[in-house]
């Protein structure tokens, strides 16, 4: 890497600032009332359309109402980490989470515009799953159900992100996927971003 | 090396680089329950008791309290099999997973599907009479599937568990909610796969949860109230046991005891969080007034390095007392398991020969090694096991970090699928899995109630898999025919008196062979994985042999929605 900032690194620079502010505007709303007050600084990062603003942060719009809920109760735990998210979960009891989740897994799902994965990136991404049991979990067609999230449709970035984080633990709010991505090969995992994000 | 190739992947996808239409598709059904009116008498106790011998109706999940699966009835034979045609086909609302075992009770059909849905049916022609839609909780936490594998009736009542851990009592005849008890926290990892077995005003019940480090148990529930009577916990305080060091074959399971030891000097009991679930219903003794279950694998699956000991009664036999829930006998199949080759079949009692050739009360399961193992009802000791009905090598090698391969797979062998026997040709009948896998190690500490194995059971993509339908004289432990099929084989089997035996594949083939040779007789597809156990039931003397395809999570057999009734013309 050389030092020069490119235009995408502006974009992007530009994307966290926004995020940043709205967070910045959350801190006077501790005490939200209604849940549309509640969920008013997610849209500032997850974004104002479901889009999220930066492709490392992921879709929340017709996420599971489950996962979103333990993913903010383990943000306030501590259990997993994010400068970001852990003050703001930090505000919020177990009744206000699940009514976020809800509302949140009640909006539909966007559309990221990610292409398909090529024919044998999607063979091998496939082959991987079923060795260890991707769907057993994260149902027909990575829909997810409850507690586990959907895949189908999600930012790729996020998804490479994430992999590589429970692959090497940073993301410590489930062992049990930190296994199963310890258990499958880099090139497998690449190629299982690519189908995912592409579904 | 990972996170950078990934990291400069990721780098390179720029944020205007993206295009072409994602197509994310919704599958999520929301579906209302619709109450109606189902013409059933109430069940009494006399006719559960008597289940074995009744052909009309199929009133327990596996057939009867002993969990034969031997239908009495002989209509449908070997000789007019082939003449078998499809009566009625039902389609539910959920297509996912469905392991649902079909009950009749006096004309009126009553099946689960995923997410803990419940219809009932004329079992005639397959039209609904009321549909119970479980409004699930948003915390569901289970490892193998959205699955449910049926209900029970007594009384006027229809018992439920559901995914989200409760237990529900519908009105019989409209499906509305009689009560609801809440069983465990889904927040920890427990969840409700199982049908309850009701008996006695008691409704039995155990609970999935192994993956996640649950405290396992069977209870007692109140029929009538929801109130519960006991709870049994299948970890007990002290669950170190005797430092077994072969298994239940024999053979050396290379423990490291002195290690175990010091890690129990610095630790204590692991008790507390130890796995243990109880998948399949348990056979009940009414003559002794005791029930039979086996309990599942230890938590985390494959890490031993944190739970010292036989990890007791984990993939183990286990008998109680009906009345009050207290400990009789256990024996142990796999102590301090670290492969998930655990006990999940469900146990039929049937009468065995013992070691010296006399006939005493026996119970039997078949495992996920492959073995089909024959006890002594009065004390659970082992009698024989039987020939593996699927190859096993390099057992027991221990889990390394880059996999160590060992046969069989960590699905078995016999999963959760009930057997069936029959009693008067001495001979249990399984359907198995051949998934040649590696198993991985790694260690974590215990993650409130998330997804816990302790490292990954991995099938091996460029080996063969296969399945099989194995027929054990259980009286000698031979196998007398096997008929391979091209995939591992998940679901169920039935016996009927008529010499058959049906069960179905994951290419949705469902079959009927000669249950005296394996001879293929029948065969019908079904569009979607059958992974169901069949049921078979008489109206208007007419014989009928219904079951669910809807395919399988857990394998990814292709999924459907239909209830499939076969009868002849």
């Amino acid at each position: 890497m050389t030092g020069i900032i490119t235009l995408s690194d502006q974009v992007m620079f530009g994307k966290w600032m926004m995020c940043g502010v709205a967070l910045l505007l959350i801190a006077g709303q501790a005490r939200a009332e209604t849940i549309e007050e509640k969920v008013q600084v997610c849209a500032g990062c997850h974004g104002e359309n479901g889009k999220p603003v930066d492709k490392t942060i992921p879709t929340i719009w017709g996420q599971q109402a489950g996962y979103l809920y333990i993913q903010l109760r383990d943000f306030k735990r501590g259990d997993r980490k994010s400068e970001i998210m852990q003050p703001i979960a930090t505000q919020f009891e177990r009744d206000d989470m699940l009514a976020i989740a809800e509302y949140f897994s009640q909006k539909p799902w966007p559309d990221l515009g990610q292409p398909r994965a090529p024919k044998d990136v999607a063979a091998r991404a496939l082959t991987a799953s079923a060795s260890v049991g991707c769907p057993a979990c994260h149902l027909d067609r990575f829909q997810g159900d409850g507690t586990v999230p959907r895949l189908a449709g999600m930012g790729r970035d996020y998804l490479a992100k994430t992999i590589a984080d429970f692959r090497s633990r940073a993301r410590g709010n489930n062992p049990g996927m930190s296994d199963l991505m310890i258990a499958t090969s880099p090139d497998d995992l690449a190629a299982l971003v690519d189908y995912l994000a592409g579904l | 090396m990972y996170v950078k190739g990934l990291a400069a992947f990721a780098a390179a996808v720029g944020v205007g680089l993206l295009s072409g239409a994602a197509i994310a598709q919704e599958v999520k059904q929301e579906k209302q329950s619709v109450l109606g009116n189902a013409n059933v008498p109430p069940v009494t106790q006399e006719q559960l008791n008597a289940a074995d011998k009744n052909a009309k109706d199929f009133l327990l999940t596996n057939g009867n309290y002993a969990q034969t699966r031997f239908y009495p009835g002989k209509q449908i034979s070997r000789d007019n099999v082939k003449n078998l045609h499809v009566a009625w086909i039902f389609q539910t609302d959920v297509k996912e997973s469905l392991e649902t075992s079909p009950i009749v009770v006096d004309g009126v059909m009553y099946v689960t599907t995923s997410f803990s849905h419940v219809y009932a049916l004329d079992a005639k022609t397959g039209q609904q009479l009321w549909h119970y839609a479980h409004k699930m909780g948003p915390i569901t936490v289970y490892c193998c599937g959205p699955n449910n594998r049926g209900v029970q009736v007594l009384g006027d009542r229809v018992y439920l568990a559901t995914l989200d851990s409760k237990l529900l009592a519908l009105n019989a005849k409209t499906g509305e909610v009689v009560w609801t008890t809440n069983i465990a926290d889904p927040e920890l990892g427990y969840s409700e796969t199982m049908a309850p077995t009701v008996v006695k005003d008691k409704v039995l019940i155990g609970t999935n949860g192994g993956e996640y480090g649950i405290r396992g148990f069977v209870r007692a529930y109140d029929a009538k109230t929801g109130k519960q009577l006991w709870n049994f916990n299948t970890i007990p305080e002290n669950s170190v046991g005797v430092w077994a060091t072969k298994d239940a074959t024999g053979r050396d399971m290379h423990r490291n005891i002195q290690a175990e030891k010091d890690m129990l000097a610095k630790i204590g009991d692991p008790y507390a969080k130890l796995g243990g679930g109880v998948w399949q219903n348990p056979s009940v003794d009414l003559a002794t007034n005791r029930i039979y279950f086996v309990v599942g694998n230890p938590s985390p699956d494959l890490d031993g390095s944190n739970r010292p000991g036989d990890n007791l009664y984990t993939n183990s036999l286990v008998s109680l007392d009906l009345d009050t829930g207290k400990y009789v006998c256990h024996f142990q199949y796999i102590a301090h398991d670290v492969w998930d080759l655990d006990a999940v079949s469900p146990t039929v009692l049937v009468n065995v020969k013992d070691k010296d050739g006399k006939t005493i009360p026996g119970v039997i399961h078949a495992g996920k090694t492959g073995h089909i193992y024959v006890h002594d009802r009065k004390d659970c000791s082992l009698i024989r096991f039987s020939e593996a009905m699927v190859p096993q090598e390099n057992m027991w090698v221990l889990p390394t970090k880059e996999g160590a391969r060992m046969l069989p797979g960590a699905n078995g062998g016999v999963e959760w699928s009930p057997i069936a026997t029959d009693p008067g040709q001495e001979l249990a009948y399984a359907i198995n899995l051949h998934q040649p896998m590696t198993y991985h190690v790694e260690s974590s500490a215990y993650p409130n109630g998330k997804l816990w194995l302790g490292g990954a059971f991995k099938v091996i993509p460029s080996e063969k898999q296969s399945g099989n339908i194995t027929a054990v004289n259980y009286n000698t432990g031979k196998i007398k025919w096997q008929v391979k099929t091209p995939e591992p084989m998940i679901g169920g089997i039935l016996a009927t008196a008529g010499g058959l035996v049906f069960t179905g594949e994951g290419n949705g083939k469902f079959a009927a062979y000669n249950s005296s040779n394996g001879k293929e007789l029948w065969s019908f597809r079904a569009g979607a994985g059958v992974n169901a156990p069949p049921s078979s039931y008489m109206i208007g003397g007419k014989q009928y042999v219904v079951v669910g395809a809807g395919g399988n999570t857990q394998l990814d057999y292709k999924r459907g929605n239909n209830i499939i009734a076969f009868s002849l013309d």
